[in-house]
């Protein structure tokens, strides 16, 4: 392939630049042009984009000697990114690329943020290449005539596939692969990825049932990385729990000031609120070189951020994983990591984010936010050290998302269901869908689902001879609205009174405000004015005292390699063993542990029984990450409740986990090991998630995406009030009359299975059953029920009767 | 196990606060409920949202076993009887409604009662914007009471009231209840196919909780 006038030319454009390609991107390009799919693993910044696309020019040139003055060509390459603001540097560099080539194909985005406009000419004329978002490809599927636009298409790249697959999002790739592919049989797919434990399972997920001969080319980088620690000087006075570190922060400043740029990183917005407050307030020259950057802060402002980040004009940004992605820029040479990561490949994607020069070193302090997070830190150096990187879990059985294409395809062109069964079938999230869910899919869709005969009424697809049709513009036009993936909770923009926008604001949160209230915002102090068409109105605060407010989002639960991981070490700070500084530092904290309670060796559990004014807890600790506490506390507190009548409200973290009760809990060490044997484990842990909330948490995402909750129109929110029902509402209806209900198995599955490992509660449970359970009395709360204890997020489980449990409660007293 | 009831002596008057969310007035012999929202489900199964359909058949199976255990004279609903345009649950209800042609029914309109009037005559429905009788104001929304209440005590519906109740351990609880307050009542929506909005009780209240078939008085 190297001396066709496409390679050449290639080869020739980069010579001019004083440039040789990479040995990984040749490899790339050998594979794309013999016709394979495949997947290319490369870190950001290393020429990943050129690897692919270049390819797919070397054989347009090829193809048509007359490639210097052919031009509307129609789409040939369409270009997969998951960040809209991704989508405009790939296009830049592709343009740039072309344009030196000679070669006059056009370069289109098509996101959220296209223009009408520029919508109507892609209508008219394809660009040759259109970089996309996963959503943005099923709008164009929802629009009618869709096969046309996508007549020349050959090539599909999904950018980033590591940051889709493991999300409702990799199913919208997944299936819109899935379409394009059945318009054209002849398409090739490649993926780009960061590294993850699951390359090969990754190119999987991409290829479907698709029969190609695939290949995964890998980028030969390493990068030498850097960690080190800020302590804390006298470890008794740091917090026990908690996760804002400010008490750390005078140690963090003079990492910043030796720094030429400097990235930090919080594990929330609201952390990263409060930290950029608290900086300028202990460091007041840093105005002006100290910028905030997170997801609801407004996009111009963001852009503004990212652009002074290029020109080297400030000193310290403070972010969230808003900054996870995206191009590199070159004057940042520090990243701190406040809090836990959670994962040992968010770290060292975080990390990368340093160190862009030629044999630079990334380097990346941690600073934790509690004392026992310094075990993690051990952990996760560790865990690098050992390359254990995160595998990216994908998602199955997403009955919602296939709901919302199918209904996509049924508002464009209509589709025919064996066809589409086939193509939905030979995908990797559906490929065990039976007949039975497939029927059922579609009866919910055209009568409303077979359970209830008197489904009458229901429309949403119309059979008309072999295709399901929408017929209602209404109807097609709301599902347009609202296709994607992302629920978030009712965001309302926050703008000036005289002009400017500052980001958005959970509606929640403002509904609690009143006039004259001040919050934070894009590091402003703001003062509440009023609300007008759905945007908070607001104006510069002179108050000295503002909240800062918090987003709704998702804990972080620690993958499963940093809980083992983390469970080794603790093994080794309790057994005294451990080496490094973070974990010495922590003796005095163990020695406290092992005064007030017990130190749990390597094949001990530790439970502890502690009566406090909120009743008597229960604190146990595996070490086995949150999601595994989830699921096992769970299960222990539905155990003891079977045999005696008993409410327990259920806390974890990454340590352990907590049953708090208002009566004493009847477990000792007579009985307490029976409640880990795994016999009736898998039935007992359907019955134990049936008496929670947790699925019915999970119901609210899915009927959103399924289409079943209407958010609204934009702007006209108010209309559409007497069609919103909370999910909830939805959820008791299904679970009383219609339990067959394939969202609402749905919702358990997500609750449970599909987040934990089934084999690693086995195999932890299994252990506890044959270890020695520790239980001890102690009086005074430990430092490791701490961080449990004060957590706030909780689960109720309750095999008392309601009227029993009403008679102790009492009405609450609003302050 | 059947629906509980408690006797609750108020303003001069005897009422049982039913578990099944409807109060018997025993003085006036009626049957007092608010926001059946019969045509909920079947309006949103029109909009393409699949609800299904038992549920007015449950509300209105209720409501007959009420009449039956009460033998009312008549019904007073406080508003939402019908959630929208008409669909097939207000001919469902039409059938349903022929058992009781003896017992008047009276309708408080409330924001989502907007049949044709020619309709609720069919239906033997008699409307009202807002009902007197002896000292009570019954009125859908509160916020529409009358600008003078000379003594006259508000009975009304429409915010699906509910109360949060805690407990040690971290317990807490979200249930439907009646609420008495100061200037008026608040009667729980009889419909199961609505939420719930917390409600703050003022100081001297009177609260009952309902608890699937059991009622509750709590103290403040």
């Amino acid at each position: 392939m190297k001396n066709t006038p496409g390679w050449q030319a290639i080869e020739q454009w980069l010579a001019a630049k004083d440039l040789k390609p990479f040995t990984f991107q040749e490899e790339a390009w050998e594979y794309y042009l013999q016709g394979r799919s495949g997947l290319v693993n490369a870190p950001t910044g290393f020429g990943k984009t050129f690897s692919l696309f270049l390819g797919a020019v070397i054989r347009w040139i090829n193809e048509e000697p007359e490639y210097r003055s052919k031009k509307h060509n129609g789409l040939q390459l369409l270009w997969v990114t998951p960040l809209r603001a991704l989508a405009k540097d790939i296009g830049r560099a592709m343009e740039e690329a072309l344009h030196e080539l000679h070669i006059p194909w056009k370069v289109g985005i098509r996101s959220g943020d296209t223009t009408l406009a520029v919508r109507e000419q892609q209508k008219k004329q394809m660009p040759e290449v259109l970089i996309i978002t996963p959503e943005s490809i099923h709008i164009l599927l929802s629009q009618k005539g869709y096969a046309e636009r996508f007549a020349g298409l050959h090539t599909i790249v999904v950018d980033e596939w590591h940051e889709l697959l493991g999300s409702k999002r990799g199913v919208m790739v997944e299936l819109g692969l899935s379409r394009l592919r059945g318009l054209n049989k002849g398409l090739q797919t490649w993926g780009i990825s960061a590294t993850i434990g699951n390359l090969e399972e990754a190119l999987d997920v991409l290829m479907g049932n698709t029969s190609r001969q695939t290949a995964i080319v890998r980028a030969d980088v390493h990068k030498a990385i850097d960690v080190q620690c800020i302590l804390p000087d006298e470890i008794e006075k740091y917090p026990w729990a908690g996760h804002l570190g400010i008490k750390l922060l005078h140690k963090a400043l003079p990492v910043i000031m030796e720094s030429n740029t400097t990235l930090l990183f919080t594990n929330t917005r609201s952390q990263s609120e409060i930290w950029y407050q608290q900086i300028l307030k202990a460091c007041p020259e840093l105005a002006g070189a100290i910028a905030l950057h997170h997801g609801s802060i407004d996009a111009e402002l963001r852009i503004w951020v990212e652009e002074a980040l290029h020109t080297g004009t400030l000193k310290l940004v403070v972010c969230t994983s808003s900054l996870d992605l995206g191009v590199d820029f070159r004057p940042v040479d520090t990243v701190i990591q406040v809090g836990s990561p959670k994962g040992v490949a968010r770290f060292l994607q975080r990390a990368g984010r340093s160190g862009h020069r030629p044999d630079a070193v990334s380097k990346i302090w941690f600073l934790p936010t509690h004392s026992l997070e310094l075990v993690e830190a051990a952990a996760l150096k560790d865990a690098m050290k050992a390359n254990m990187i995160e595998s990216r879990m994908p998602v199955i059985m997403a009955y919602d998302v296939l709901l919302q294409y199918l209904m996509t395809l049924g508002v464009s062109d209509g589709f025919e269901s064996n066809e589409i069964w086939q193509e939905v079938k030979g995908t990797f999230c559906f490929r065990d869908l039976t007949t039975d869910e497939w029927q059922w899919i579609i009866s919910f869709l055209t009568t409303g689902g077979e359970a209830l005969q008197s489904y009458d009424e229901f429309h949403k697809l119309h059979k008309v001879g072999d295709t399901y049709h929408c017929v209602s513009k209404q109807q097609a036009m709301r599902h347009r609205l609202h296709i994607g993936t992302i629920v978030s909770d009712a965001m309302l923009k926050v703008r000036f009174l005289t002009g400017g926008y500052i980001g958005v604001i959970e509606e929640y949160f403002i509904s609690r405000l009143t006039a004259g209230d001040s919050f934070s915002l894009g590091g402003q102090n703001l003062e509440f004015v009023m609300i007008k068409d759905m945007t908070v109105l607001v104006r510069k605060s002179k108050s000295k005292k503002s909240i800062v407010p918090s987003w709704g989002g998702g804990r972080m639960p620690l993958s499963s390699n940093l809980g083992k991981m983390l469970r080794r070490k603790f093994h080794e700070a309790m057994a005294g063993t451990a080496q490094e500084e973070e974990i010495l530092v922590l003796q005095p904290i163990f020695d406290l542990q092992q005064l007030l309670s017990h130190i749990p060796k390597e094949d001990e559990l530790l439970m502890e029984q502690i009566e406090t004014q909120d009743g008597y807890h229960l604190f146990v600790y595996p070490f086995e990450g949150r999601l595994v506490h989830e699921v096992m506390a769970t299960l222990l507190a539905w155990r003891i409740s079977q045999q005696h009548p008993i409410t327990f409200s259920i806390a974890m973290n990454d340590y352990g986990f907590e049953l708090l009760s208002d009566q004493p809990i009847p477990l000792d060490d007579t009985n307490a090991q029976e409640y880990f044997s795994l016999e009736n484990l898998t039935i007992d842990l359907q019955r134990s998630v049936n008496a929670t909330e947790m699925a019915r948490r999970k119901f609210r995402d899915i009927a959103v995406i399924a289409g079943l909750i209407f958010q609204g129109f934009p702007g006209k929110a108010k209309a559409n009030r007497h069609l919103q029902s909370s999910a909830s509402l939805l959820f008791n209806v299904f679970n009383d009359y219609d339990s067959q209900n394939i969202l609402l198995r749905q919702a358990f599955n997500e609750a449970f299975f599909y987040q934990m490992e089934e084999a690693r509660l086995r195999e932890s449970m299994d252990r506890i059953y044959h270890n020695k359970i520790v239980i001890t009395f102690p009086q005074r709360l430990t430092p490791f029920c701490f961080p449990i204890k004060v957590d706030s997020l909780r689960e109720q489980l309750t095999s008392e009767k309601l009227e029993d449990r009403i008679k102790k409660m009492t009405l609450f007293t609003y302050e | 196990m059947s629906l509980e009831d408690t006797a609750f002596e108020f303003k001069g008057q005897h009422w049982r606060l039913s578990a099944g969310r409807a109060i018997y007035w025993e003085e006036e012999k009626a049957l007092i409920v608010a926001d059946l929202h019969v045509g909920k489900s079947a309006h949103f199964r029109k909009a393409g949202i699949a609800v299904p359909a038992n549920i007015v058949q449950e509300d209105l199976y209720r409501l007959q076993q009420l009449i039956t255990k009460y033998h009312p004279e008549k019904v007073l609903i406080v508003g939402d009887m019908f959630h929208s345009s008409a669909n097939n649950e207000v001919q469902y209800f039409k059938i349903w409604r022929r058992q009781f042609a003896h017992i008047a029914f009276e309708l408080i309109e409330g924001n989502h009662d907007i049949l044709e009037p020619a309709l609720y005559e069919d239906l033997q429905i008699n409307l009202h914007q807002v009902l007197s009788l002896r000292n009570f104001y019954f009125v859908h929304d509160r916020e529409d009471k009358p600008s003078v209440l000379e003594g006259h005590y508000l009975i009304s519906g429409h915010i699906h009231p509910g109360i949060r109740m805690v407990g040690a351990g971290r317990q807490s609880l979200r249930l439907p209840c009646f609420y008495f307050g100061i200037e008026g009542a608040v009667l729980p929506a009889f419909s199961g196919f609505t939420g719930l909005y917390s409600l703050h009780p003022e100081a001297d209240s009177a609260v009952f909780v309902i608890a699937e078939k059991k009622i509750f008085r709590i103290f403040q």
